[in-house]
């Protein structure tokens, strides 16, 4: 007898136990990137690297403009400096390079488009609470984010390069599953998605932002490999000195 | 009443103490997609006899601890400008009168909280749910222990820190047991009350 009620206890608590599993889970989709172009490693001389001097970052928030957060000047900061291509890197409005010295100047503007579904979030939530919670499962809830960088590089004779890429991705989660990080996951996502396909784009000109050096018979040549570092931990490329050469 | 009185007095003192720091200028709660609160609050339950064949005058202190989740970004420029979160609330009722007696209720919740003025924020909820009383039998206007309760009300809160507000505001109680057994008058009552909530 007591078996023939526990099997409907058990079966409960399974479900219920699936049900809110399911309902905690969430998540991120990132679209294809639109530009094509292959991620590409080229090697060149460590002396012909000029310093790069981010000027300014321009966000935008759904067309409305928004001071940059810190935390994405130095995502932006360190995602170049992992390129390699340059020597030092500064930032506006701190530690400048000297006036007389080569240098590449960076302007990136960030469009964000935030569609967080609300309306149809708040359908969904009402129903979700009315069924008491039992369709929370089954009830997914969605918010999308778009990034759309564009950035001028003007190297110190005054020439300028525009970049320009896209990235989206989708947030997918369920009512329990809702959480604030998830949201930044998928911002953070999307803006490390875009940036590298914009500094990818960069790589393919390495040799516009490198000074012209005379390689003299006493400096052996020192190169080292620039690319876009992906968040996948990989070792780094780096070429050795020429043997023999005894570095000054 | 005086026991009554000294709960709330115990639930806010607690309350100001537990929180860490209150800060009069730099309060602005961010308060988005996923963000959680737990809430306690505590009224008094004042009787509406609507009709002629409402007689009963039940009344008593009401508790509901609540949890929700904020599903929306804030939406809308203007005035309106708000977001919206659901969840889920306990209610207890001790009916003081006509007879000492209580009720327990679970209802599904869902709220639209204004944002535009960061700190002071006035919103509007809804609830609904299953409400078990042991009043009902005792008087004319319920049959069934086993009711429904619905409320709907108002109220604002006020941020003390970025994570934690007063709040205070006002529901109207509605008891009744959908037409599962008969008499089913329904008993209708006032409910102001205040509490707290922290966002996690």
């Amino acid at each position: 007898m007591s078996q023939i009620f526990s099997r409907p206890l058990i079966g409960s608590v399974l479900a219920m136990t699936l049900g809110l599993g399911t309902a905690c889970s969430h998540s991120i989709e990132l679209a294809a990137p639109t530009d094509t172009i292959p991620s590409t490693n080229t090697i060149v001389a460590t002396d012909a690297r000029v310093p790069l001097l981010l000027e300014t970052i321009r966000v935008t928030h759904n067309g409305s403009s928004v001071p940059p957060p810190a935390i994405l000047e130095r995502q932006i900061l360190g995602a170049i400096e992992a390129t390699r291509l340059f020597s030092q890197h500064y930032q506006s409005g701190y530690q400048q390079p000297e006036a007389n010295q080569a240098r590449v100047t960076v302007r990136l503007s960030i469009d964000n488009l935030v569609e967080p579904h609300a309306g149809q979030a708040a359908w969904r939530g009402f129903l979700v609470s009315a069924s008491m919670f039992t369709l929370a499962p089954f009830i997914s809830l969605n918010y999308d984010f778009g990034a759309q960088m564009s950035l001028e590089m003007e190297r110190w004779d005054g020439q300028t390069k525009q970049y320009t890429a896209t990235s989206n991705g989708s947030a997918h989660y369920n009512l329990f599953g809702a959480n604030p990080e998830i949201i930044e996951q998928l911002k953070g996502q999307v803006t490390e998605a875009c940036l590298s396909s914009l500094l990818n784009q960069v790589i393919q000109d390495s040799a516009f932002y490198l000074a012209s050096h005379a390689q003299s018979q006493d400096h052996p040549i020192r190169t080292v490999s620039v690319g876009i570092r992906h968040s996948t931990p990989h070792a780094i490329p780096i070429s050795q000195p020429i043997a023999g050469a005894s570095p000054r | 009443m005086p026991f009554f009185l000294r709960i709330i007095t115990a639930f806010v003192l607690g309350f100001l103490m537990t929180t860490t720091g209150v800060h009069a200028a730099d309060v602005r709660p961010t308060i988005t997609v996923g963000t959680q609160e737990v809430g306690l609050s505590a009224g008094y339950m004042l009787p509406h006899r609507l009709t002629q064949d409402h007689t009963t005058k039940q009344e008593g202190p009401a508790f509901m601890p609540s949890w929700m989740i904020t599903i929306t970004d804030p939406m809308g420029d203007s005035w309106y400008r708000g977001q919206v979160s659901v969840g889920a609330e306990m209610v207890y009722i001790q009916f003081q009168e006509p007879f000492l007696t209580h009720g327990l209720g679970f209802t599904p919740k869902i709220k639209y909280s204004f944002t535009a003025l960061d700190r002071i924020r006035p919103y509007a909820e809804f609830a609904g749910g299953p409400f078990w009383t042991d009043l009902a039998g005792k008087i004319p206007e319920e049959s069934s222990r086993f009711n429904f309760v619905l409320t709907a009300g108002f109220g604002v809160s006020y941020f003390l820190t970025d994570r934690a507000a007063l709040n205070v505001g006002y529901r109207f109680h509605h008891i009744s047991n959908a037409g599962t057994s008969y008499p089913n008058i329904g008993l209708n009552a006032s409910l102001p009350f205040g509490g707290f909530s922290f966002f996690f």
